[in-house]
């Protein structure tokens, strides 16, 4: 393997195989009157011949490595803040949305450029508060109560 | 004539006092996040879609382009003030604009863009009145063969219009029409690709989608490289640019007006590519082209032009044909189709008060955008100050709960952030978010042409090359495929691709 291109190419090579194959359960009907498996099929096997261009292109470019993308970049953070995210969708039901909401923002400000404990109590609670007022009692959107009952 | 009255008909509408605020509301939101880096126009619309449902279409209508052509204004402040393009349309400002800043003339660019902008923006709204039904009247004329083509044509534009790869934006486009057809099968009611979940039943939504592709991504991007803005400190003073300013912008403006309106009709980045040819044609039109990067106000004043009148002509498909020519108008026919509109030729006739009451709306945005960015400019530079640490959080809890008052459904949060990770890893690889976003929208519709025409043709798919529009359609879109793979095009778009980056 040389490049990133490549590198990537072969992954959607693979998502359009995977989607012409599963395709092909649904019916592909004929040209002239095309199933309901008809466009995906040729969506996906579009994807793979586009991408194996990608690749025969990339072919006399130069080499790269993984790393290169990441270079001088915190590469912690995205995984960090993606994680949160994802459990705060788990928990917005259980917990409900002022509690979760509170939770989360006192954990993004803390995480990513340590603010002072004040600050990030302040933070949250104006951003839950302010977010509240605004989603819930303004526009009117149905926001989960969670197990406390608010 | 009939156009007097239907614009009397828009003002009737756009001068409502509901209509009036929700305006005001759009260009303002607009405005913001034309401001902040790191939040478009396409997140800000797809974040604030579900608060709309409330609405009366007219009015949400109203904000929503609001927001677009705002965003368009605010988005030249950072990039004269602080070097970094607030969103990607106004990236070429940057490089005359920061330069008069830094030379103590923040002022008059700062002007020269917001009048450039309004003078362009009304210019193209104009053109918008006159072209816009004209056109509709020669769509009616067209059937689902020619549709299909058109939109194929859409497709293939968007794609050879993009940055630098065009068989990457081929690729997706290609996924993004396979994310359009998930969901149950019109014609045979089959579900497809649902993997039993029930709220793919009705398909993926465009919001969390757009949400995921251009907010959380564009977030986490943020977050890794750690963003350095220094706010270019000096007293802002004169906004009104003198009568030489006047004199040197005149033309650049002219040009730039109808640069943008013609290149905005097109499908695919409008604003961003008619910005660029505005300043190339500035700088080759220019006596002496080597002071351009140094401070030069005609590098200021025909790209803002050209960014601004792109946004009008943008529309232009969308209301005439019902086929979107970039992400925001995608955003906006699926508001229209959530409000039960069909975009599409009979638009503009049956539903009168929309077109023209969005249509002179704008004017009346623009004006209100003029007394927004100018006389209240301190305001947007404080906003500039605010430290991202504290923006983060929440613009990503707007989009926790943008995703989440869609249906109720925290099923919507994951797919938005689903795709909030594969578009930060499609942005790492170097693949665009646009083709896949217009084509998911395509997609059904493009199905429903393609089926309608088989049925018409007896199930012959000669039918897309013996009508005479569809033929041409087609024979377009063929060259535009051939095109790239000649040796002297391939380079000509190799040194775009470079001036770009």
């Amino acid at each position: 393997m040389k490049n990133n291109d490549q590198r990537s190419s072969l992954i959607w090579l693979l998502i359009g195989l995977a989607i012409a194959f599963f395709s092909r359960k649904y019916n592909l009907g004929t040209a002239s009157s095309p199933g309901p498996g008809f466009l995906p099929f040729v969506s996906g096997a579009a994807m793979a011949c586009l991408a194996l261009v990608v690749f025969i292109q990339q072919i006399p470019k130069k080499k790269d490595t993984l790393k290169s993308l990441w270079a001088n970049k915190r590469w912690l953070a995205v995984p960090i803040v993606m994680a949160s995210l994802v459990v705060y969708a788990i928990l917005l039901s259980t917990l409900g949305f002022i509690l979760d909401t509170f939770l989360l923002t006192a954990f993004l400000l803390r995480v990513m450029e340590p603010l002072g404990w004040g600050k990030v109590l302040a933070g949250a609670t104006g951003a839950t508060l302010g977010s509240y007022a605004v989603f819930h009692l303004w526009l009117e959107a149905q926001l989960p109560a969670g197990f406390l009952g608010f | 004539m009939d156009i007097v009255a239907n614009v009397m008909l828009g003002f009737q509408v756009a001068l409502q006092p509901a209509n009036l605020f929700f305006c005001f509301m759009g260009v303002l939101i607009g405005t913001l996040v034309g401001v902040l880096p790191g939040l478009g126009p396409v997140a800000a619309m797809s974040l604030l879609l579900p608060t709309t449902f409330h609405l009366s279409p007219v009015s949400a209508v109203i904000m929503l382009s609001g927001i677009y052509y705002g965003a368009m204004y605010g988005g030249s402040t950072t990039s004269i003030l602080v070097n970094i393009p607030g969103e990607a349309a106004s990236v070429i400002t940057c490089l005359d604009g920061y330069q008069m800043a830094r030379k103590g003339r923040a002022g008059a660019a700062l002007g020269i863009a917001a009048f450039g902008s309004f003078i362009a923006g009304t210019l193209s709204i104009l053109g918008l009145m006159l072209l816009a039904p004209m056109l509709a009247d020669v769509a009616l004329k067209f059937g689902p063969p020619e549709y299909f083509s058109l939109m194929l044509l859409g497709l293939v534009i968007v794609t050879f219009l993009a940055g630098s790869s065009m068989p990457k934006a081929l690729l997706m486009a290609a996924f993004g029409l396979f994310l359009g057809l998930i969901g149950m099968d019109i014609m045979t009611a089959t579900p497809r690709f649902t993997f039993d979940i029930y709220f793919l039943m009705d398909g993926v939504g465009l919001v969390p989608v757009v949400m995921g592709l251009f907010g959380i991504s564009e977030v986490l991007l943020n977050l890794e490289s750690k963003l350095e803005r220094e706010v270019f400190e000096t007293k802002i003073k004169g906004l009104l640019p003198n009568r030489q300013d006047w004199r040197d912008s005149a033309w650049p403006i002219a040009r730039g007006s109808v640069i943008g309106f013609f290149l905005g009709i097109l499908p695919g980045g409008g604003a961003v590519i008619s910005s660029f040819v505005s300043y190339g044609v500035e700088k080759k039109l220019s006596a002496d082209p080597e002071k351009f990067g140094t401070g030069v106000i005609a590098g200021v004043a025909g790209p803002e032009a050209a960014n601004n009148a792109a946004a009008g002509g943008a529309f232009i498909p969308l209301l005439t044909l019902g086929i979107p020519a970039n992400a925001v108008m995608a955003m906006l026919l699926g508001a229209l189709t959530i409000y039960g509109m069909q975009p599409g030729p009979m638009l503009i006739k049956e539903h009168p008060d929309l077109f023209w009451g969005v249509v002179t709306s704008m004017y009346i945005g623009n004006i209100m955008l003029l007394v927004l960015n100018l006389p209240l400019i301190g305001v947007w530079v404080k906003i500039l100050k605010i430290p991202y640490e504290y923006l983060f959080p929440l613009i990503l809890l707007f989009c926790l709960i943008g995703a989440f008052s869609l249906n109720n459904s925290v099923g919507e949060i994951g797919l938005m952030l689903f795709f909030g990770g594969v578009g930060y890893l499609m942005k790492k690889f170097d693949y665009e978010a646009a083709p896949l976003v217009l084509a998911m929208v395509l997609g059904p519709m493009m199905e429903n042409a393609l089926r309608q025409s088989l049925i018409m043709a007896n199930g012959s798919a000669a039918i897309f090359v013996t009508r005479p529009i569809s033929l041409a359609v087609v024979v377009l879109v063929l060259a535009l495929l051939i095109l790239p793979m000649l040796p002297w095009v391939k380079k000509k778009r190799e040194v775009i691709a470079e001036i770009v980056e």
